[in-house]
Protein backbone atom coordinates (compact mmCIF):
# COMPACT_ATOMS: atom_id res chain seq x y z
CA UNK A 1 0.00 0.00 0.00
CA UNK A 2 2.55 2.53 1.14
CA UNK A 3 5.12 1.60 -1.48
CA UNK A 4 2.61 1.73 -4.30
CA UNK A 5 2.05 5.40 -3.54
CA UNK A 6 5.65 6.18 -4.32
CA UNK A 7 6.09 4.00 -7.36
CA UNK A 8 2.57 4.71 -8.55
CA UNK A 9 3.72 7.79 -10.42
CA UNK A 10 6.02 6.48 -13.13
CA UNK A 11 4.47 4.63 -16.07
CA UNK A 12 6.96 2.67 -18.16
CA UNK A 13 6.55 2.97 -21.91
CA UNK A 14 8.60 3.48 -25.08
CA UNK A 15 6.99 6.75 -26.15
CA UNK A 16 8.92 9.70 -27.55
CA UNK A 17 8.53 11.62 -24.33
CA UNK A 18 9.89 8.70 -22.32
CA UNK A 19 12.93 8.51 -24.59
CA UNK A 20 13.86 12.15 -24.14
CA UNK A 21 16.82 12.88 -21.93
CA UNK A 22 15.58 13.76 -18.43
CA UNK A 23 17.56 17.02 -18.61
CA UNK A 24 15.69 18.05 -21.75
CA UNK A 25 12.38 17.39 -20.03
CA UNK A 26 13.38 19.32 -16.94
CA UNK A 27 14.59 22.37 -18.87
CA UNK A 28 11.48 22.47 -21.05
CA UNK A 29 9.16 22.04 -18.06
CA UNK A 30 11.00 24.75 -16.13
CA UNK A 31 10.66 27.18 -19.06
CA UNK A 32 7.02 26.22 -19.55
CA UNK A 33 6.24 27.00 -15.90
CA UNK A 34 7.80 30.45 -16.36
CA UNK A 35 6.18 31.24 -19.71
CA UNK A 36 2.68 30.13 -18.72
CA UNK A 37 2.49 33.43 -16.86
CA UNK A 38 2.99 35.33 -20.13
CA UNK A 39 -0.28 34.05 -21.59
CA UNK A 40 -2.91 36.76 -21.22
CA UNK A 41 -5.79 36.07 -23.59
CA UNK A 42 -7.85 33.12 -24.72
CA UNK A 43 -5.79 32.61 -27.88
CA UNK A 44 -2.50 32.27 -26.01
CA UNK A 45 -4.02 30.03 -23.33
CA UNK A 46 -5.59 27.90 -26.03
CA UNK A 47 -2.25 27.59 -27.80
CA UNK A 48 -0.50 26.41 -24.62
CA UNK A 49 -3.35 24.02 -23.80
CA UNK A 50 -3.03 22.57 -27.28
CA UNK A 51 0.69 22.01 -26.74
CA UNK A 52 0.15 20.44 -23.29
CA UNK A 53 -2.57 18.16 -24.66
CA UNK A 54 -0.32 17.15 -27.55
CA UNK A 55 2.47 16.31 -25.08
CA UNK A 56 0.12 14.36 -22.82
CA UNK A 57 -1.17 12.35 -25.78
CA UNK A 58 2.29 11.55 -27.06
CA UNK A 59 3.32 10.01 -23.71
CA UNK A 60 0.98 7.12 -24.65
CA UNK A 61 -0.16 6.99 -21.04
CA UNK A 62 -3.88 6.40 -20.70
CA UNK A 63 -5.64 9.71 -20.12
CA UNK A 64 -7.67 8.23 -17.32
CA UNK A 65 -4.45 7.53 -15.42
CA UNK A 66 -3.22 11.10 -15.91
CA UNK A 67 -6.58 12.46 -14.79
CA UNK A 68 -6.45 10.26 -11.71
CA UNK A 69 -3.14 11.83 -10.76
CA UNK A 70 -4.77 15.24 -10.99
CA UNK A 71 -7.69 14.46 -8.66
CA UNK A 72 -6.23 16.14 -5.56
CA UNK A 73 -5.95 19.43 -7.44
CA UNK A 74 -9.35 19.53 -9.13
CA UNK A 75 -10.75 21.05 -5.99
CA UNK A 76 -8.12 23.78 -6.05
CA UNK A 77 -8.86 24.57 -9.70
CA UNK A 78 -12.61 24.80 -9.14
CA UNK A 79 -12.12 26.76 -5.92
CA UNK A 80 -9.91 29.31 -7.70
CA UNK A 81 -12.52 29.74 -10.40
CA UNK A 82 -15.33 30.46 -7.93
CA UNK A 83 -13.17 32.74 -5.83
CA UNK A 84 -12.46 34.90 -8.87
CA UNK A 85 -16.11 34.78 -9.81
CA UNK A 86 -17.10 36.55 -6.61
CA UNK A 87 -14.06 38.74 -5.99
CA UNK A 88 -13.39 40.30 -9.39
CA UNK A 89 -15.51 43.32 -10.35
CA UNK A 90 -14.72 44.08 -13.98
CA UNK A 91 -16.89 44.33 -17.08
CA UNK A 92 -20.70 44.25 -17.08
CA UNK A 93 -22.96 42.56 -14.61
CA UNK A 94 -24.23 39.44 -16.35
CA UNK A 95 -26.52 37.94 -13.70
CA UNK A 96 -26.86 37.52 -9.97
CA UNK A 97 -26.48 34.43 -7.80
CA UNK A 98 -28.39 34.87 -4.52
CA UNK A 99 -27.87 38.59 -4.70
CA UNK A 100 -24.18 38.48 -5.66
CA UNK A 101 -23.47 40.26 -8.94
CA UNK A 102 -21.42 38.21 -11.41
CA UNK A 103 -19.35 40.30 -13.80
CA UNK A 104 -18.29 39.26 -17.28
CA UNK A 105 -14.68 40.12 -16.47
CA UNK A 106 -14.83 37.80 -13.47
CA UNK A 107 -15.84 34.82 -15.57
CA UNK A 108 -13.09 35.51 -18.08
CA UNK A 109 -10.45 35.95 -15.40
CA UNK A 110 -11.67 32.93 -13.42
CA UNK A 111 -11.44 30.70 -16.47
CA UNK A 112 -7.99 31.99 -17.40
CA UNK A 113 -6.49 31.54 -13.93
CA UNK A 114 -8.02 28.07 -13.65
CA UNK A 115 -6.53 27.10 -17.00
CA UNK A 116 -3.16 28.40 -15.81
CA UNK A 117 -3.38 26.19 -12.72
CA UNK A 118 -4.44 23.23 -14.78
CA UNK A 119 -1.62 23.68 -17.29
CA UNK A 120 1.01 24.04 -14.58
CA UNK A 121 -0.05 20.87 -12.85
CA UNK A 122 -0.62 18.82 -15.98
CA UNK A 123 2.70 19.77 -17.52
CA UNK A 124 4.83 19.33 -14.41
CA UNK A 125 3.26 15.92 -13.79
CA UNK A 126 4.53 14.86 -17.25
CA UNK A 127 8.07 14.70 -15.86
CA UNK A 128 7.37 12.16 -13.16
CA UNK A 129 4.96 10.16 -15.28
CA UNK A 130 7.61 9.54 -17.90
CA UNK A 131 10.89 9.58 -15.95
CA UNK A 132 12.15 7.30 -13.18
CA UNK A 133 13.25 9.03 -9.96
CA UNK A 134 16.81 7.76 -10.48
CA UNK A 135 16.97 9.35 -13.92
CA UNK A 136 15.72 12.60 -12.41
CA UNK A 137 18.35 12.64 -9.65
CA UNK A 138 21.03 11.97 -12.27
CA UNK A 139 19.69 14.86 -14.31
CA UNK A 140 19.67 17.14 -11.27
CA UNK A 141 23.26 16.23 -10.58
CA UNK A 142 24.40 17.21 -14.05
CA UNK A 143 22.19 20.29 -14.30
CA UNK A 144 23.43 21.63 -10.97
CA UNK A 145 27.04 20.87 -11.84
CA UNK A 146 27.94 24.54 -12.42
CA UNK A 147 27.20 25.14 -8.73
CA UNK A 148 30.24 23.01 -7.89
CA UNK A 149 32.29 26.08 -8.68
CA UNK A 150 30.72 27.73 -5.61
CA UNK A 151 31.60 24.61 -3.62
CA UNK A 152 28.00 23.49 -3.43
CA UNK A 153 28.01 19.70 -2.84
CA UNK A 154 26.01 18.70 -5.92
CA UNK A 155 27.05 15.06 -6.00
CA UNK A 156 26.30 14.64 -2.31
CA UNK A 157 22.85 16.19 -2.74
CA UNK A 158 22.01 13.80 -5.57
CA UNK A 159 23.34 10.81 -3.64
CA UNK A 160 21.40 11.77 -0.54
CA UNK A 161 18.24 12.05 -2.65
CA UNK A 162 18.81 8.63 -4.20
CA UNK A 163 19.34 7.06 -0.77
CA UNK A 164 16.16 8.63 0.55
CA UNK A 165 14.20 7.40 -2.48
CA UNK A 166 15.37 3.91 -1.62
CA UNK A 167 14.43 4.23 2.03
CA UNK A 168 11.12 6.11 1.92
CA UNK A 169 9.07 2.94 1.22
CA UNK A 170 11.04 1.01 3.87
CA UNK A 171 10.46 3.58 6.56
CA UNK A 172 6.82 3.88 5.57
CA UNK A 173 6.39 0.16 6.14
CA UNK A 174 8.18 0.57 9.43
CA UNK A 175 5.70 3.26 10.49
CA UNK A 176 2.82 0.96 9.57
CA UNK A 177 4.35 -1.87 11.59
CA UNK A 178 4.82 0.31 14.66
CA UNK A 179 1.25 1.54 14.53
CA UNK A 180 0.01 -2.08 14.31
CA UNK A 181 2.34 -3.17 17.09
CA UNK A 182 0.98 -0.49 19.38
CA UNK A 183 -2.60 -1.37 18.45
CA UNK A 184 -1.96 -5.06 19.25
CA UNK A 185 -0.87 -4.01 22.71
CA UNK A 186 -4.36 -2.68 23.16
CA UNK A 187 -3.49 0.99 22.98
CA UNK A 188 -6.57 2.92 21.96
CA UNK A 189 -5.73 6.30 20.52
CA UNK A 190 -9.01 6.81 18.73
CA UNK A 191 -10.87 8.29 21.63
CA UNK A 192 -9.95 10.61 24.40
CA UNK A 193 -9.03 14.28 24.50
CA UNK A 194 -6.76 15.85 21.89
CA UNK A 195 -4.02 16.34 24.46
CA UNK A 196 -3.77 12.58 25.06
CA UNK A 197 -3.77 11.85 21.37
CA UNK A 198 -0.93 14.25 20.68
CA UNK A 199 1.04 12.83 23.58
CA UNK A 200 0.55 9.37 22.11
CA UNK A 201 2.90 10.46 19.33
CA UNK A 202 5.92 9.95 21.57
CA UNK A 203 5.72 6.12 21.97
CA UNK A 204 5.15 5.87 18.22
CA UNK A 205 7.96 8.15 17.11
CA UNK A 206 10.73 7.01 19.42
CA UNK A 207 10.81 3.46 17.92
CA UNK A 208 10.61 4.99 14.46
CA UNK A 209 13.64 7.13 15.21
CA UNK A 210 15.58 4.25 16.71
CA UNK A 211 15.07 2.01 13.70
CA UNK A 212 15.72 4.85 11.24
CA UNK A 213 19.01 5.75 12.89
CA UNK A 214 20.05 2.12 12.96
CA UNK A 215 19.43 1.87 9.23
CA UNK A 216 21.44 5.01 8.58
CA UNK A 217 24.42 3.63 10.47
CA UNK A 218 24.27 0.26 8.74
CA UNK A 219 24.10 1.95 5.37
CA UNK A 220 27.04 4.22 6.13
CA UNK A 221 29.08 1.23 7.24
CA UNK A 222 28.18 -0.65 4.06
CA UNK A 223 29.17 2.36 1.94
CA UNK A 224 32.50 2.71 3.65
CA UNK A 225 33.17 -1.03 3.41
CA UNK A 226 32.68 -0.74 -0.36
CA UNK A 227 35.10 2.14 -0.53
CA UNK A 228 32.79 5.12 -1.04
CA UNK A 229 34.99 8.20 -1.22
CA UNK A 230 32.75 10.90 -2.56
CA UNK A 231 31.91 11.90 -6.10
CA UNK A 232 35.39 12.37 -7.59
CA UNK A 233 36.05 9.89 -10.38
CA UNK A 234 32.83 7.96 -9.82
CA UNK A 235 31.38 6.32 -12.93
CA UNK A 236 27.76 5.70 -13.87
CA UNK A 237 25.92 2.59 -15.00
CA UNK A 238 23.70 4.63 -17.29
CA UNK A 239 25.23 7.79 -18.68
CA UNK A 240 22.89 10.53 -19.87
CA UNK A 241 23.24 11.64 -23.49
CA UNK A 242 21.56 14.41 -25.49
CA UNK A 243 20.50 12.93 -28.83
CA UNK A 244 18.76 14.03 -31.98
CA UNK A 245 15.29 13.57 -30.47
CA UNK A 246 16.20 16.07 -27.73
CA UNK A 247 17.12 18.73 -30.30
CA UNK A 248 13.75 18.14 -32.03
CA UNK A 249 12.05 18.67 -28.70
CA UNK A 250 13.86 21.97 -28.18
CA UNK A 251 12.97 23.11 -31.72
CA UNK A 252 9.29 22.28 -31.18
CA UNK A 253 9.32 24.10 -27.87
CA UNK A 254 10.93 27.20 -29.39
CA UNK A 255 8.18 27.15 -32.01
CA UNK A 256 5.55 26.96 -29.24
CA UNK A 257 7.10 29.91 -27.39
CA UNK A 258 7.26 31.97 -30.59
CA UNK A 259 3.59 31.21 -31.16
CA UNK A 260 2.81 32.28 -27.61
CA UNK A 261 4.42 35.70 -28.08
CA UNK A 262 2.64 36.23 -31.40
CA UNK A 263 -0.77 35.35 -29.93
CA UNK A 264 -0.52 37.27 -26.67
CA UNK A 265 -1.63 40.89 -26.55
CA UNK B 1 34.79 23.40 4.04
CA UNK B 2 34.56 19.92 5.49
CA UNK B 3 33.27 17.36 3.02
CA UNK B 4 30.42 15.00 3.86
CA UNK B 5 31.11 11.53 5.12
CA UNK B 6 28.98 8.52 4.20
CA UNK B 7 27.45 8.64 7.68
CA UNK B 8 26.40 12.28 7.29
CA UNK B 9 24.76 11.54 3.95
CA UNK B 10 22.87 8.52 5.24
CA UNK B 11 21.59 10.48 8.23
CA UNK B 12 20.58 13.33 5.94
CA UNK B 13 18.73 10.85 3.72
CA UNK B 14 16.97 9.31 6.71
CA UNK B 15 15.66 12.71 7.71
CA UNK B 16 14.32 13.24 4.19
CA UNK B 17 12.37 10.00 4.69
CA UNK B 18 11.15 11.10 8.12
CA UNK B 19 9.97 14.42 6.63
CA UNK B 20 8.10 12.49 3.95
CA UNK B 21 6.39 10.35 6.58
CA UNK B 22 5.73 13.35 8.81
CA UNK B 23 4.01 15.23 6.00
CA UNK B 24 1.38 12.51 5.71
CA UNK B 25 1.50 11.04 9.19
CA UNK B 26 -2.28 10.59 9.40
CA UNK B 27 -1.98 8.02 6.65
CA UNK B 28 -0.31 5.64 9.12
CA UNK B 29 -1.58 7.00 12.40
CA UNK B 30 -5.15 8.03 11.50
CA UNK B 31 -5.98 9.04 15.05
CA UNK B 32 -3.83 12.11 14.54
CA UNK B 33 -6.51 13.76 12.42
CA UNK B 34 -7.72 16.36 14.88
CA UNK B 35 -11.39 17.37 14.64
CA UNK B 36 -11.79 21.15 14.59
CA UNK B 37 -15.40 22.24 14.34
CA UNK B 38 -16.66 19.04 12.71
CA UNK B 39 -13.92 18.92 10.05
CA UNK B 40 -10.97 16.68 10.81
CA UNK B 41 -7.73 18.48 10.10
CA UNK B 42 -4.87 16.11 9.32
CA UNK B 43 -1.89 16.78 11.50
CA UNK B 44 1.41 17.19 9.73
CA UNK B 45 4.72 16.66 11.47
CA UNK B 46 6.92 18.52 8.99
CA UNK B 47 7.77 21.39 11.32
CA UNK B 48 8.32 18.86 14.09
CA UNK B 49 10.79 16.83 12.04
CA UNK B 50 12.61 19.87 10.67
CA UNK B 51 13.18 21.07 14.23
CA UNK B 52 14.46 17.63 15.21
CA UNK B 53 16.68 17.57 12.12
CA UNK B 54 18.32 20.76 13.35
CA UNK B 55 18.73 19.44 16.86
CA UNK B 56 20.08 16.03 15.85
CA UNK B 57 22.13 16.84 12.76
CA UNK B 58 23.45 20.31 13.45
CA UNK B 59 22.96 23.41 11.32
CA UNK B 60 24.89 22.45 8.19
CA UNK B 61 23.68 18.90 7.71
CA UNK B 62 20.10 19.75 8.74
CA UNK B 63 19.81 22.56 6.21
CA UNK B 64 21.38 20.35 3.53
CA UNK B 65 19.07 17.44 4.32
CA UNK B 66 15.96 19.64 4.26
CA UNK B 67 17.07 21.14 0.97
CA UNK B 68 17.27 17.57 -0.28
CA UNK B 69 13.71 17.01 0.94
CA UNK B 70 12.49 19.95 -1.15
CA UNK B 71 14.32 18.61 -4.20
CA UNK B 72 12.85 15.12 -3.75
CA UNK B 73 9.41 16.73 -3.70
CA UNK B 74 10.17 18.97 -6.67
CA UNK B 75 11.21 16.03 -8.84
CA UNK B 76 7.77 14.56 -8.28
CA UNK B 77 7.95 12.05 -5.46
CA UNK B 78 4.80 12.67 -3.40
CA UNK B 79 6.55 13.65 -0.17
CA UNK B 80 4.75 16.93 0.54
CA UNK B 81 1.54 17.14 2.57
CA UNK B 82 -1.53 15.50 1.00
CA UNK B 83 0.82 13.41 -1.16
CA UNK B 84 1.54 16.40 -3.35
CA UNK B 85 4.68 16.92 -5.37
CA UNK B 86 6.17 19.02 -8.11
CA UNK B 87 7.65 22.47 -8.39
CA UNK B 88 4.13 23.82 -8.52
CA UNK B 89 3.61 23.14 -4.80
CA UNK B 90 6.30 25.69 -3.97
CA UNK B 91 4.43 28.35 -5.91
CA UNK B 92 1.20 27.62 -4.12
CA UNK B 93 0.29 29.81 -1.18
CA UNK B 94 1.64 27.31 1.36
CA UNK B 95 4.97 27.02 -0.45
CA UNK B 96 6.66 29.41 1.96
CA UNK B 97 6.26 26.94 4.79
CA UNK B 98 8.13 24.34 2.77
CA UNK B 99 10.89 26.76 1.82
CA UNK B 100 11.26 27.88 5.41
CA UNK B 101 12.04 24.35 6.64
CA UNK B 102 15.61 24.75 5.41
CA UNK B 103 16.03 27.82 7.59
CA UNK B 104 14.19 26.18 10.50
CA UNK B 105 16.69 23.33 10.40
CA UNK B 106 19.58 25.77 10.22
CA UNK B 107 18.38 28.00 13.07
CA UNK B 108 17.46 25.18 15.45
CA UNK B 109 20.75 23.47 14.60
CA UNK B 110 22.71 26.65 15.24
CA UNK B 111 20.99 27.23 18.58
CA UNK B 112 21.42 23.68 19.83
CA UNK B 113 25.09 23.81 18.87
CA UNK B 114 25.49 27.01 20.87
CA UNK B 115 23.56 25.82 23.92
CA UNK B 116 25.31 22.84 25.41
CA UNK B 117 23.00 22.24 28.30
CA UNK B 118 20.15 19.98 27.23
CA UNK B 119 17.10 20.18 29.43
CA UNK B 120 13.40 20.68 28.91
CA UNK B 121 13.60 24.47 29.04
CA UNK B 122 16.47 24.93 26.61
CA UNK B 123 15.29 22.36 24.04
CA UNK B 124 11.67 23.50 24.08
CA UNK B 125 12.71 27.15 23.67
CA UNK B 126 14.82 26.21 20.66
CA UNK B 127 11.86 24.29 19.24
CA UNK B 128 9.53 27.28 19.76
CA UNK B 129 11.96 29.56 17.96
CA UNK B 130 11.96 27.04 15.10
CA UNK B 131 8.17 27.20 14.88
CA UNK B 132 8.22 31.00 14.77
CA UNK B 133 10.80 31.05 11.99
CA UNK B 134 8.56 28.62 10.12
CA UNK B 135 5.43 30.74 10.51
CA UNK B 136 6.97 34.16 9.95
CA UNK B 137 8.37 33.08 6.60
CA UNK B 138 5.41 30.86 5.74
CA UNK B 139 2.70 33.43 6.39
CA UNK B 140 4.63 36.29 4.76
CA UNK B 141 5.14 34.15 1.67
CA UNK B 142 1.44 33.27 1.68
CA UNK B 143 0.54 36.97 1.77
CA UNK B 144 2.99 37.70 -1.03
CA UNK B 145 1.81 34.77 -3.15
CA UNK B 146 -1.86 35.59 -2.81
CA UNK B 147 -1.43 39.27 -3.59
CA UNK B 148 0.87 38.79 -6.55
CA UNK B 149 0.80 35.67 -8.70
CA UNK B 150 -2.37 34.10 -7.34
CA UNK B 151 -4.23 37.35 -7.87
CA UNK B 152 -6.22 37.35 -4.61
CA UNK B 153 -6.18 40.34 -2.31
CA UNK B 154 -6.06 39.62 1.38
CA UNK B 155 -4.76 41.61 4.33
CA UNK B 156 -1.60 40.57 6.13
CA UNK B 157 -3.50 40.25 9.42
CA UNK B 158 -6.11 38.03 7.80
CA UNK B 159 -3.40 35.66 6.64
CA UNK B 160 -2.13 35.40 10.21
CA UNK B 161 -5.56 34.90 11.74
CA UNK B 162 -6.24 32.02 9.39
CA UNK B 163 -3.07 30.29 10.48
CA UNK B 164 -3.54 30.60 14.26
CA UNK B 165 -5.02 27.10 14.81
CA UNK B 166 -2.09 25.58 12.95
CA UNK B 167 0.38 27.69 14.90
CA UNK B 168 -1.05 26.40 18.18
CA UNK B 169 -0.81 22.83 16.92
CA UNK B 170 2.81 23.29 15.90
CA UNK B 171 3.74 24.92 19.20
CA UNK B 172 2.32 21.90 21.04
CA UNK B 173 4.27 19.61 18.72
CA UNK B 174 7.41 21.63 19.34
CA UNK B 175 7.05 20.74 23.01
CA UNK B 176 6.75 17.07 22.00
CA UNK B 177 9.87 17.46 19.85
CA UNK B 178 11.76 18.59 22.94
CA UNK B 179 10.53 15.50 24.82
CA UNK B 180 11.53 13.17 21.98
CA UNK B 181 14.95 14.77 21.75
CA UNK B 182 15.58 14.35 25.45
CA UNK B 183 14.46 10.71 25.29
CA UNK B 184 16.64 10.00 22.29
CA UNK B 185 19.73 11.94 23.25
CA UNK B 186 21.49 9.01 24.91
CA UNK B 187 20.73 6.72 22.02
CA UNK B 188 22.14 9.14 19.45
CA UNK B 189 25.51 8.10 18.11
CA UNK B 190 28.06 10.74 19.00
CA UNK B 191 29.21 10.85 15.38
CA UNK B 192 26.08 12.50 14.06
CA UNK B 193 25.80 15.00 16.85
CA UNK B 194 28.27 17.73 16.05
Amino acid sequence: MASSLIIGQYVPSQSMIHRLDPRTKMIIIFLFVVFVFFANNFMSYGWLTLFAAFTALSTKIRLRYIAKGLTPVWFLIVFTFFLHLFVTHEGDILFRIIGFPIYSGAIAQGIQISIRFFLLILFTSMLTLTTTPIEITDAIETLLNPLKRFRFPVHELALMMSISLRFIPTLMQEAEKISKAQASRGVDFKTGPIKDRIQAVVPLLVPLFVSAFKRAEELAMAMEARGYQGGEGRTKLRALAIERIDWYAFIIFTFVLTGLFILRQ
Amino acid sequence: MKSWRALDLSYGAIFICLMAIGANITFWFPFLAIPIGGVSVPLSLQTFFSILAGMFLGKRLAAFSLLGYLFVGIIGVPVFAQMQSGVFVLFNYTGGFLLSFVLVGYVTGLLSEKINQKNMISTSSIAFIGVFVNYIIGVSYMYLAMNTWLGLTIAYQAAWIGMVPFLIKDLVLAGIAAVVLLKMIDRMPSTAYH
